[in-house]
């Protein structure tokens, strides 16, 4: 056992200089992996097992887990495929693609950010790894805020579903994308005013980000190893955020009567707030959040819609969560309340219009 | 030391997502936490994940950021960690349900803002017996929101399923026949339901039970209740959860 800890403890020096470890000899590798198989064919196993099992849980609490899982598999594809994006950007893309072919004048730069979503077509919940992978390949961390509230709804995905919902011709869109892009820009100029840019990072997400241990090797079978190894580093950070948000998220879903949000839609002001902390409450991604709030659209006024269609897919209970994997708990306090005032603004100019 | 607890709890956490994930997709019912549109999406996305979370056992990983934690700091990540692995060990072992009445009435069945009239009176009209037959929950309350004309009713065979949800006004004599409506995932679930009058019901069987239900609708004859049409069943039969127990 001694012997094994030395090779251990010599491991994490070579991991020091070199970023990634081989795995030690062929046989320790084939023990990981058999050890990692049998743990997640024992997960399958006990999942299978116990799912014929009746455990009587009471109503609320069962709600509780089905609302919270239900949001943790819905968010589970999108973050998936962000992490994905994320990889290729950081290590399968030249290096200074991106910083270079961007515009040199900061404003016109975030204003070509902002509709980098078109390309890279995630909603929100997949946009905060690709943020990420954006900071550590070289834009201001006030230039990865401005994809970050940007891309959810400027991108093809929710355009089409907005459009689906509610009509290309019908005011609500043309609000939707103008209010986020406004916003993400606005976000972006305040934040950019801030002189240490990695004082607005977690202290973990900066600590990354100043070490360039990501800079792709040569050999092809090195950038794959790093991509796995970056899949599961990020996998890691995100989840366990994901999953706290969807405890929260759940929780007050299972709370708070949906009747009392309801019940203040009718009043232009009210309806704006009420329908802001819907939003925020109900965690549900850019991509299909018009489906979900196209019923209240009888109901509650047109720039209510769209101060929830703005304000939901930037801020809420879910996207916190995971956002506090790399902003400090200060600036997000600060760009909630930026973006609260601001989706509640464009709601209000839609109300006093229409 | 302490990287590798945060390090250890992020795989957990992934494996078990994924587990349950493909483990739902397989048996057919991820259908109860998102919308069928997303599930080929989701299953894929699961593959990919399975995939690299496998390969990175062999690859090993590379150097995680050591940095030392403060108290309040480990104190937070320690609560976190405790309550995402209960969460996870939940994923594992709780058999996966639906939204039971508690959220149905939580969120208030036939909510004046659910969306676009399933059927109209007007499209109806002249519709067949058989037609009517067909029916869902949805199309039926879809019309009793539109009218509560008895004479529009009389005659019409109503054939339903769904589960039982006790009216608040009058538990004693009046249910709802009630399904969820789902546009994305769980989360958004709407209840619709039919309310039904049958005096004593909770002797025959309890909230939450699926029933399959026959009969016709008439005006509604309990007094406390604020419905004004009900469906006066011929014929009630208490079934399984049906496979797919959300209307989409």
């Amino acid at each position: 056992m001694p012997l094994l800890r030395e090779r251990g403890a010599r491991g994490r020096e070579d991991e020091h200089r070199h970023g990634i470890r081989d795995g030690g000899p062929p046989r320790r590798r084939t023990r990981w992996l058999a050890f990692g198989v049998a743990g997640i064919v024992l997960l399958f196993v006990l999942r299978a097992v116990t799912s014929r099992a009746s455990i009587p849980l009471p109503n609320q609490v069962q709600d509780f887990l089905t609302l919270t899982i239900s949001v943790i598999i819905e968010s589970l594809p999108f973050v998936i495929l962000g992490i994905l994006l994320s990889i290729v950007v950081q290590l399968w893309v030249p290096d200074d693609l991106f910083v270079r072919a961007l515009p040199k004048t900061p404003m016109l730069r975030r204003l070509a950010i902002s509709v980098l979503g078109v390309l890279l077509p995630v909603c929100e919940c997949g946009n905060v790894p690709l943020a990420r992978g954006l900071i550590v390949k070289g834009l201001t961390v006030a230039e990865s805020m401005t994809f970050l509230l940007a891309a959810p709804i400027v991108n093809p995905i929710t355009i089409i579903t907005t459009a689906q919902a509610f009509g290309w011709t019908n005011g609500i869109l043309i609000a939707r994308l103008a209010g986020g892009f406004l916003i993400a820009n606005l976000v972006g100029w305040l934040f950019a005013k801030h002189s240490n840019q990695f004082g607005l990072l977690t202290d973990r997400f900066a600590a990354e980000c100043r070490v360039p241990v990501r800079d792709a090797g040569s050999r092809l079978e090195d950038r794959w190893k790093k991509s796995v190894d970056l899949f599961v580093h990020e996998a890691g950070s995100i989840l366990p955020a994901l999953f706290l948000g969807a405890v929260a998220a759940g929780l007050v879903q299972v709370v708070v009567p949906r009747q009392v949000l309801v019940t203040l839609g009718s009043n232009p002001v009210w309806s704006i707030l009420a329908m802001m902390v819907l939003a925020f409450v109900i965690s549900v991604c850019s991509n299909v959040d018009a489906f979900f709030i196209l019923p209240f659209a009888t109901t509650f006024l047109p720039g209510s819609i769209v101060s929830f269609l703005v304000f939901g897919p930037l801020i809420d209970i879910k996207m916190l969560a995971l956002m506090r994997t790399t902003f400090r708990a200060r600036v997000l306090l600060q760009l909630t309340i930026i973006v609260a005032l601001a989706a509640a603004l464009v709601g209000l100019v839609v109300n006093f219009v229409a | 030391m302490w990287s590798l607890i945060v390090r250890w709890r992020g795989l957990a956490l992934v494996a078990v997502a994924i587990v349950v994930t493909l483990w739902l997709a397989v048996t057919n019912q991820l259908i109860l936490y998102i919308h069928p549109r997303y599930v080929v999406f989701t299953a894929i996305m699961a593959v990919i994940a399975l995939a690299l979370l496998i390969a990175s056992l062999v690859v090993r990983h590379g150097h995680d950021h050591d940095e030392v934690p403060t108290r309040t700091q480990k104190v937070v990540t320690v609560v976190g960690a405790v309550l995402t692995l209960l969460l996870a060990a939940a994923m594992i072992i709780v058999p996966p349900a639906t939204l039971s009445s508690a959220t149905a009435i939580q969120r208030d069945i036939n909510s004046p803002t659910i969306g676009a009239a399933s059927q109209t009176v007007a499209g109806t009209s002249s519709a067949s017996n058989a037609t009517f037959a067909k029916f869902t929950v949805v199309d039926w309350s879809s019309l009793l929101r539109q009218t509560s004309d008895p004479a529009f009713y009389a005659g019409k065979p109503a054939d339903i399923t769904g589960f039982v949800t006790a009216d608040s006004n009058d538990p004693a004599n009046l249910f709802f026949v009630t399904r969820f409506v789902i546009t994305c995932c769980a989360v958004d679930a709407q209840p619709v339901g039919v309310p039904v009058y049958l005096p004593d019901w909770k002797q025959k069987f309890s909230a939450d039970k699926w029933l399959h239900i026959t009969g016709g609708f008439a005006a509604d004859p309990s007094t406390k209740s604020s419905e004004q049409i009900a469906l006066v069943p011929s014929a009630v039969t208490l079934i399984a959860k049906p496979s797919q127990p959300y209307l989409f």
